[in-house]
């Protein structure tokens, strides 16, 4: 049988995994502010992904292993565990059906003695029903409806600032591009040159998570480019730029990194699609993003487990010397 | 201006003659004229929907009555279709988006302008805009009916998406009666489909329970009205009720379970079902349309399965699990888990299912099915299955 969890737990592990790079501002502040102990497991690493491989199904994708590896990593460490489930309900702004099955997944894989809190999402944009979720597990846990508002009121209000924040330091870097490519222009010598600006359109915990991504991101910075994340965009802005792009499209996180890529379009020069293998929305979304978005070169990448990084560091380089060669006018002007 | 009047020429006299007639006529003699339908802004379509095992006498009724179309039955699938499909699909999207991609082509090809898609919750609502945007790059000019769009207001959003794309005409209280009738089809195909593939293994005379199978499936697709169907169904079933029997008092029971596509559309599964049947096996599968859609009602099956599931785990994930722990209770000798490759819901069914089978020690057989058109290798690993199941039922006996 599976357990109630209540009050009993006085702390909480978060892996650090899918959804904690988008909520994770939110879960920490959240059981924070009800007093529990929380515990964020630490970053990727190649133990934690070997656990995780070895916990999971063989078709599972990338993503999936890792968290089941951050989750393996917790196990011990803590009285109970969050895996929230985000279900698919919403139809134009839904998850992965990944996300929907964690938890089960979880309790199915490891132990269904396992100590799991969690709750039902049924649409992220609703904001509401959101809450009332939030707090009927805090009332699960033992939590005064009291204390829980008030923990809701402060965890939301963090998570938004921290999104706000990096829209700001989005807005900024644009602009000091801009101030830049100013400067490149009026040098007469042609000595001096922008630097090209990279948008990375990948899940947020692959472009996030220096295991899976981080040699991507950081070979791109060495080329003395400058990486922008599309996840880093406003949410709701570029939710509602998407359906520019498709109507029907039904995961949310796809239809962010849809309308970040219109709305930011006339100010980089390259794009990196990232995926993790096998993923389900990206192997659609990606084909869908090849085949539509003209007029920008784009860099298609999908990661495996692979151990090596310097098949990615060459697409990489070959990526960006091609956008440079192109800026300047073609191979015959190249400086 | 007084000379222009002077030069009126002599056509311009015969024009102003004008005719005084004694009383007004109202009504001049001739035949009925025809009346002005918006139908008649649109051409009669030609309507096709994908192959999907047992199901094309709905989608032709569904065409036909509601829609009131003509239908575009696509013939038995090739392994042309397949290459079609795997040529203009991604690599790595699920199995059926190409079996799918391989009808539409074919569709087309026979003359199809309008193709029919259903929405659904996980990649299969995306389905439509991408083989649509695909299709149109190849250059073919064609209406997609798509359920993906108007999902947001249920039954009525689908209603305005039909009556705007295919036919403004369609009256609705007639439309909504057939369509009745169509769900109503749906049920009773299944129905019939569950009795062949529980007796058709055990028959006295080979090939007698496929003719009755073959029969009623063109009784059903000649039907008209709800009546028709009813009927179609119990001829059909009294035939294949009629059919002698040498069932063995225990014989070798294998539930099927799996993802919606590709556990009962035979192309998709290399025909598993009649394979079992082949080897004289009772086979049962409760996925199927009439019970995902018709009578779906999850927190109900949830409910039964709670020692395995706290949620909802994606769209036919709670069936999966349902169907393999009502097979477990029932004694069933093993379960046969198919899907296709990349389907995600039903992976993550893997680890349950694994614990219901160690718990109620079942063996269960994992199928993932790609785009492979051999099916010796399937043959192989259910011939090994169903020798397993056999030794382990006679160790059990003894």
């Amino acid at each position: 049988m599976l357990k109630q969890t209540l009050n009993r737990i006085s702390s909480i592990g978060i892996p650090k995994a899918l959804l904690y790079h988008r909520y994770g501002i939110l879960w920490t502040t959240f059981f924070d502010r009800l007093g529990l102990d929380v515990i964020v497991s630490d970053d990727t690493d190649k133990g934690i992904f070997d656990e995780g491989e070895r916990a999971s199904v063989d078709e599972c994708c990338l993503a999936s292993k890792v968290f089941m590896g951050h989750v393996a990593s917790l196990i011990g460490k803590c009285d109970a565990i969050f895996v929230p489930s985000y279900a698919s309900v919403d139809v134009r702004a839904g998850f992965c059906t990944k996300y929907q099955s964690l938890p089960d997944l979880v309790m199915s894989t490891f132990s269904r003695d396992l100590d799991v809190v969690s709750l039902v999402v049924d649409s992220p944009i609703d904001g509401k029903a959101m809450r009332e979720a939030y707090l009927k597990m805090a009332s699960e846990l033992g939590a005064s409806s009291k204390q829980a508002k008030r923990a809701w009121k402060a965890a939301m209000r963090s998570q938004e600032a921290h999104d706000k924040a990096k829209v700001a330091s989005q807005a900024k870097t644009f602009k000091l591009l801009e101030e830049y490519k100013r400067v490149a222009a009026k040098d007469a010598s042609g000595k001096i040159s922008a630097p090209l600006a990279i948008l990375v359109v990948a899940h947020p915990y692959i472009s996030h998570d220096p295991f899976i991504a981080g040699d991507i991101v950081s070979a791109i910075e060495d080329m003395d480019a400058v990486v922008i994340y599309a996840d880093e965009s406003d949410h709701a802005k570029a939710y509602q730029a998407s359906f520019d792009f498709s109507e029907t499209l039904p995961w949310i996180i796809n239809r962010e990194l849809a309308g970040s890529i219109l709305m930011n379009k006339d100010r980089i020069d390259g794009i990196v699609l990232i995926s993790a293998f096998p993923c389900g929305p990206d192997s659609m979304f990606d084909y869908a993003v090849m085949r539509s978005i003209r007029g920008i070169p784009i860099l298609n990448l999908m990661i495996d487990a692979q151990s090596g990084s310097a098949g990615v560091q060459t697409r990489i380089e070959s990526f960006i010397d091609i956008l440079r060669y192109q800026g300047s006018g073609g191979y015959l002007n190249a400086r | 201006m007084q000379d222009d009047v002077n030069d009126i020429t002599s056509e311009q006299i015969r024009s102003k003659v004008v005719f005084e007639r004694s009383s007004k006529r109202h009504h001049i003699p001739g035949p009925a004229l025809l009346k002005k339908f918006k139908r008649d802004r649109h051409k009669t379509h030609r309507v096709s929907v994908f192959r999907y095992a047992y199901y094309d006498p709905a989608f032709k009724f569904f065409v036909e009555q509601v829609l009131d179309c003509e239908y575009l039955a696509l013939p038995p699938s090739t392994k042309r279709t397949m290459e079609l499909g795997i040529q203009n699909s991604a690599d790595d999207v699920c199995t059926p988006f190409k079996h799918m991609m391989g009808d539409w082509i074919e569709a087309l090809e026979l003359g199809a302008d309008i193709l029919v898609q259903v929405g659904g919750p996980c990649r299969l609502g995306y389905y439509g805009e991408a083989q649509e945007s695909i299709l149109r790059d190849m250059g073919y000019n064609f209406t997609m009916l798509n359920f993906s769009h108007g999902i947001e207001q249920g039954y009525f959003g689908w209603g305005k998406e039909v009556l705007k794309t295919v036919n403004p005409d369609i009256g609705i209280a007639h439309g909504v009666k057939q369509l009745l009738a169509c769900g109503h089809m749906l049920t009773k195909l299944d129905q019939a489909r569950d009795f062949y593939m529980a007796n058709a293994a055990f028959e006295v005379k080979r090939g007698e329970f496929r003719a009755a199978w073959d029969a009623l499936m063109d009784d059903m697709r000649a039907c008209e009205t709800k009546h028709d169907i009813d009927e179609a169904y119990s001829r059909g079933m009294e035939r294949m009720r009629a059919i002698e029997s040498n069932r063995p008092k225990d014989p070798i029971r294998i539930g099927i379970v799996g993802e919606i596509y590709t556990a009962i559309d035979g192309d998709s599964n290399l025909d598993l079902d009649e394979k079992l049947i082949d080897m004289g096996v009772e086979v049962h599968r409760m996925i199927n349309f009439s019970n995902r859609y018709t009578h779906y009602n999850e927190p109900n099956l949830r409910r039964g399965v709670s020692d395995y599931v706290r949620y909802d785990m994606g769209p036919t994930s709670t069936i999966t699990i349902a169907a393999a722990k009502k097979y477990v209770d029932a004694g069933f000798d093993g379960i046969i888990h198919a899907k296709c490759a990349g389907c995600t819901p039903e992976i993550d069914c893997i680890p349950t299912l694994r614990r219901i089978g160690e718990d109620a020690r079942v063996p269960i057989l994992y199928l993932t099915y790609d785009t492979e058109t051999s099916d010796t290798g399937l043959m192989t690993r259910l011939e090994a299955f169903y020798d397993m199941l056999a030794m382990k039922k006679e160790k059990i006996r003894k």
